[in-house]
């Protein structure tokens, strides 16, 4: 027996010993492609984006921004719109909607039953906005652009009515609804333009009474009085939003940010210019950081001459696309 | 049987009939058509070549199935796969990865002696590559302010007999797993790809300023070469140019070849960023100098002569699109008339806005007929999107951030086994749901789709199959 085990000790030191000289280098030290750590440490939390590229941001937390809408006890709200839609029963945001786009495009909200509802209603609300500071598409208000939207329908659509101006909650909407006869959905598009956003309510389902119920519920908001085409009021809280604003004869000194990585993106950027004429406010609707970084220390030198309406000073919102220029220019004056 | 039996085994064959009609009436993937489709052939008419280029695409075959060694051919010292065809290869030469994984055979045996296989390649598994999204501080944590992303090769050269003295060390897929600092990518499929090529970026920018007339909430940007500044397209991310650069990159990054484009054997990305490099005694394991695939000095015809990665490039470049067929689910053919019904109902709930079925027409070719003047029906818009957080990888590619990916194009998808950049699906079902997250430009297209009936579903899913 002892024989025999201290073969089995000695064959084994010896192949051991075999597998070292043949075998791969020493472990590499931890670092870079390497850990030596075999106890979980933090690990990388799933399901959070944390390596963003070209994304949204603004210089100070507090100014309200579009993308900051929020569905909270079953009421979505948008304060930089000045609006608060109470949900229909039962319905919820299951997933929050990606970052602007650089052509301008939000999603607010993306509401449907819930999957615990105990309701048979089968449908989606879209909240979503469009700056039209920086639309490639041929528009400059809701109206228009609910109109191209009619009058280019995909041929998978066919129009049940023609865009139409309405009164919703005590607003301006243009209305335009659509269905697909293979799909049997119907979409009821409900438009209104807040500062220098159109707004949209886009509706879907195939149950039209459940559309009407949705339009309804809708006509119950109340937006802030602020929150009109053109921005708030003389002496508000809210500028006036003016576009293509940033031109020489508004301007007293501009100069270009100096970007230090070639991209090849568009980067649009609204300001906010307070009542002697700086740039008090700066949102990236999409922008890497270094970019961000260039921008803002150009725009922080900018002044403007003093914007007046009705004899008073009023601070101004208005759009600046820097980086790569849409192939065909967006919707300006 | 007393009456209170009689209830019960009534009660219980109305509950399987209930459980059996919602199995029939749910939607089910048709899963893959094994059907031969004809997949793999070439888009040159050989009546029709007027500059031969048919050998060309011949000669590009051969390369691209060539099974390489370190010896003559450059492999490692660092690699994924030893051939372009063992990742590429369903349903054809030229595919996506096959249902039987040739990386789970590599370790231990003469291809990687002394590597062991990392527990995310398995027998029947995706064909994968594996990045770690960020580096490891020298403690062995996670530096989360050191991005990495860049190609983890699963195996080396170590103690192959041509693989000298080098030795090195697999990385350390095993704690990245433990700490979740890791991601997955499997080979797009290449056929087609000559066409894609061939659009010209006015073409892709058109379609783009048509999709953005949709009420879907879905916006898109381009990914763009960072030398010309013009649209990329190949690549989960669009990150590479052309088939040329699609080509290099992946014979120096998945096979460790250098080559015309990419000059040097390729360190990991640790052991680049910094400074360490390979050891000595893993460079110029061929004895032939850098790069280790050049113009072959004594080749004849002149399709022969040609670099390995002009020869792949050709390959791809002249490989037709994945041609149609028809759908067979649970043994009986889909009609034509549900496959009809499911490509509108495809288009008119939004999917159609990314995975465009026709995004445009291709310019003229200075190579084949076939080429120009061509509809490319890839069921993409080549545009990148946020896909959000579920099918976030936390990669950086040129201008695609962590969660945004190219839309994949669907033409083949009938064929294909693994879906999703990672292939962590391979039912279609499960592809479309994980469409749906926070931060995703689908979501929406996505509630559409769960607001069908389930006929309507079936449908879609038919369709896909048909693809």
């Amino acid at each position: 027996m002892r024989f025999t085990y201290s073969v089995v000790l000695a064959l084994g030191l010896a192949l051991s010993a075999a597998a070292q000289d043949a075998g791969q280098q020493a472990i590499p030290k931890s670092g870079g492609d390497f850990s030596n750590v075999t106890v979980p440490l933090v690990k990388v939390p799933e399901g959070v984006i944390l390596v963003k590229g070209a994304w949204a941001s603004a210089s100070d937390s507090v100014t309200p921004v579009p993308e900051g809408a929020s569905v909270n006890n079953e009421a979505f709200s948008a304060p930089y719109f000045g609006m608060t839609y109470q949900l229909p029963s039962g319905w919820t945001q299951k997933y929050q909607g990606p970052p602007p786009s650089e052509t301008g495009r939000y999603v607010l909200a993306q509401l449907s039953p819930a999957a615990t509802s105990n309701g048979t209603a089968r449908g989606s609300i879209l909240i979503a906005a469009q700056d039209m500071f920086f639309t490639p598409l041929p528009a400059h208000n809701a109206s228009e652009l609910i109109h191209y939207m009619s009058e280019h329908l995909q041929a998978d659509y066919q129009p049940e009515s023609p865009p139409a101006e309405a009164r919703i909650a005590g607003r301006d909407f243009t209305v335009f609804a659509y269905w697909s006869p293979v799909a049997e959905l119907h979409w009821y598009v409900l438009a209104t333009e807040i500062r220098c956003h159109t707004v949209q309510f886009v509706l879907s389902s195939r149950d039209t009474k459940l559309l009407e119920a949705l339009v309804r519920s809708i006509d119950k908001m109340t937006p802030s009085a602020e929150a009109s085409p053109t921005g708030g009021a003389v002496g508000g809280p809210v500028p006036v939003c003016i576009a293509n604003y940033a031109r020489d004869e508004n301007m007293t000194f501009r100069t270009e940010p100096v970007f230090t990585e070639r991209r090849s993106n568009a980067i649009p950027v609204r300001i906010v210019i307070d009542k002697e004429g700086n740039v008090k406010h700066i949102h990236f609707l999409s922008a890497f950081p270094d970019q961000s970084k260039a921008i803002t220390d150009a725009l922080s030198q900018w002044r403007f001459k003093p914007h007046q309406r009705n004899g008073e000073r009023v601070e101004v919102e208005t759009g600046v696309l820097f980086g790569r220029q849409p192939a065909v220019g967006p919707a300006q004056d | 049987m007393n009456k209170a039996k009689f209830l019960r085994s009534q009660a219980a064959i109305c509950l399987s009939g209930l459980l059996l009609t919602t199995i029939l009436s749910a939607q089910t993937d048709p899963g893959v058509q094994s059907a031969n489709r004809g997949t793999g052939a070439t888009i040159i008419n050989p009546a029709n070549d007027p500059n031969g280029f048919t050998a060309f695409f011949n000669a590009g075959s051969g390369q691209f199935q060539e099974v390489e060694a370190v010896a003559g051919n450059g492999l490692g010292p660092r690699f994924n796969s030893n051939s372009c065809s063992s990742c590429h290869l369903q349903p054809a030469v030229g595919g996506s990865g096959a249902a039987v994984n040739p990386q789970f055979r590599f370790a231990g045996s003469s291809v990687a002696p002394r590597d062991t296989t990392p527990s995310f390649i398995t027998a029947n598994g995706p064909t994968r590559e594996a990045r770690f999204p960020f580096f490891f501080n020298p403690d062995g944590s996670v530096n989360f302010n050191s991005p990495n992303g860049g190609v983890e090769d699963l195996f080396t050269v170590t103690g192959r007999s041509d693989g000298g003295a080098c030795s090195l060390a697999q990385p350390s897929f095993q704690a990245a797993i433990n700490v979740n600092n890791i991601i997955f990518r499997i080979p797009t499929p290449t056929f087609g790809l000559g066409l894609i090529e061939n659009l010209d970026d006015s073409t892709l920018l058109r379609n783009q300023q048509v999709n953005l007339n949709n009420n879907f909430g879905i916006g898109g940007a381009f990914n763009r070469n960072g030398n010309d500044g013009t649209i990329s397209r190949f690549g989960w991310k669009a990150q590479n140019k052309s088939l040329l650069l699609f080509s290099g990159e992946a014979y120096n990054v998945e096979m460790g070849i250098s080559n015309f484009i990419f000059t040097q054997d390729r360190p990991l990305p640790g052991e680049d960023t910094f400074g360490t490099g390979l050891p000595t005694n893993c460079l110029n394991l061929t004895g032939t100098g850098y790069p280790e695939n050049v113009t072959h000095p004594n080749g004849s015809p002149s399709s022969a002569v040609i670099d390995d990665i002009s020869a792949f490039a050709n390959f791809m470049r002249f490989l037709a699109p994945p041609p149609t067929g028809g759908v067979i689910l649970n043994g009986q053919a889909v009609s034509a008339a549900n496959i009809s019904a499911g490509a509108s109902l495809f288009s008119a709930i939004g999917c159609a806005t990314c995975h465009n079925p026709t995004v445009g027409t291709t310019q003229v070719s200075n190579l084949v007929p076939a080429l120009s003047n061509t509809a490319v029906h890839a069921f993409s818009d080549f545009e990148i999107h946020h896909m959000g957080s579920t099918l976030a990888d936390n990669v950086s590619q040129g201008g695609a951030g962590g969660d945004q990916f190219r839309t994949a194009p669907l033409w083949g998808l009938g064929q294909r086994i693994f879906l999703l950049h990672d292939g962590r699906a391979t039912n279609l079902l499960d592809a479309i749901e994980a469409h749906e997250s926070n931060g995703g430009e689908a979501t929406n297209v996505e509630l559409n789709f769960n607001n069908l009936s389930t006929t309507q579903q079936q449908q879609i899913l038919d369709f896909l199959r048909s693809l």
